[in-house]
């Protein structure tokens, strides 16, 4: 899921329909802007209890897998 | 219709928050509301009082509390009571300790290491309506953010957090690291901390501002708080001449909380001038001298 350039809190807004949508353990790729995008996002789901697998530096950008809870 | 003369002891009335307005005659009742909160039960009655002896509306201080404007002076008494009789608590004036102030803390908010709200709440039952130099303001923050101004009181007290990191949890994000600088750079320190080689986090303390961004950002919980307490600032005044707090200690228990107010305000009834401020006092015989005397 490509969120670059989609500001808060929409780009957490668009993750959290999109999982809803998923079955419990699936997981969701997601591309967000440097800057308050990745910690937003990042807290927001973790605080939902999703389990982050991964939250790696990717060029101007962050990728951050998450597992849904 | 014309209003019979009647005498008042003025300083006996400032002592329980009562002001005497610009206006002939004319009083302003001050309330107090330790911590800034306030029972919804209680909203109504201030309305009441305010309808019925004011004239309809009152102020929101900046100390937390809620003064009733326009009380004539042939309805003082009668105001005084029924404030009694609605459990509403008085507040201070004069050269007395003030309400206690303190942010929504950590019940509700998440960056508070600390219930500030019932902490005021216990220490307005102690050190409310102390009898000092000029007055004395207690204050207590949550967090860093500092948002009921520990430092511009006498005293004040500011929760905070020292983070531990477990290594196996961690998967090398780095956004700890990230937050950590952006608040250390705006402190003017070195990050607290810096990733390593195999980009595992490597803590340094003495770089922190234990203000808990590392613990809040990490996505998988690896950073934890280990102990907690409160920074306590000693001098904070604003007035005509401001002055932020020194800061004189760091991780102070709520358990010693007391001891160290009950000094405070023993050393600034023995050094102060009469009506001069703890800071401008403690400016005079010096910070060392006070921090060896009040911890």
């Amino acid at each position: 899921m490509d969120l670059k350039g989609v500001p808060c809190p929409m780009n957490f807004v668009k993750v959290k329909l999109k999982l809803e949508t998923m079955d419990s353990g699936e997981k969701l790729e997601i591309v967000l802007d440097d800057g308050e995008p990745v910690k937003n996002v990042s807290v927001s789901l973790k605080d939902e209890g999703h389990r982050m697998l991964k939250v790696e530096r990717s060029g101007e950008c962050w990728k951050v897998l998450v597992e849904k809870k | 219709m014309k209003r019979r003369r009647i005498k008042l002891d003025l300083d006996a009335l400032r002592k329980g928050g009562i002001l005497k307005q610009r206006q002939k005659d004319y009083f302003i009742l001050r309330t107090r509301i330790p911590g800034g909160r306030l029972d919804a039960d209680l909203l109504p009655r201030f309305m009441m009082i305010a309808k019925k002896y004011g004239k309809g509306y009152v102020h929101l201080s900046t100390r937390q509390c809620i003064e009733i404007a326009w009380i004539h002076i042939e309805d003082l008494d009668k105001a005084i009571k029924e404030l009694k009789r609605a459990g509403i608590a008085r507040g201070a004036c004069g050269p007395r300790s003030r309400n206690i102030v303190a942010c929504p803390g950590s019940s509700v908010c998440r960056f508070g290491f600390s219930d500030t709200e019932k902490f005021a709440v216990k220490l307005d039952k102690k050190f409310f309506g102390k009898d000092v130099p000029k007055k004395f303001k207690i204050a207590v923050s949550g967090c860093m953010n500092s948002c009921s101004k520990p430092q511009e009181n006498d005293i004040g007290f500011l929760a905070q957090g020292e983070p531990e990191v477990d290594l196996d949890k961690c998967i090398s994000c780095t956004l700890c690291a990230k937050v950590c600088e952006e608040v250390c750079s705006r402190g003017k320190r070195e990050p607290a901390i810096i990733m390593d080689g195999k980009k595992r986090p490597v803590y340094r303390k003495e770089n922190c501002f234990f203000e808990g961004d590392c613990v809040r950002i990490c996505p998988v919980s690896a950073w934890k708080i280990k102990r907690t307490g409160y920074a306590v600032f000693l001098g904070g005044k604003i007035g005509r001449f401001p002055m932020l707090g020194y800061k004189v200690a760091e991780f102070v228990q709520e358990n010693d909380v007391h001891a160290i107010i009950n000094k405070t305000i023993e050393l600034y009834r023995a050094i102060a001038k009469k009506g001069e401020r703890f800071g401008d006092a403690i400016n005079r015989t010096g910070i060392e001298e006070a921090r060896k005397k009040v911890l």
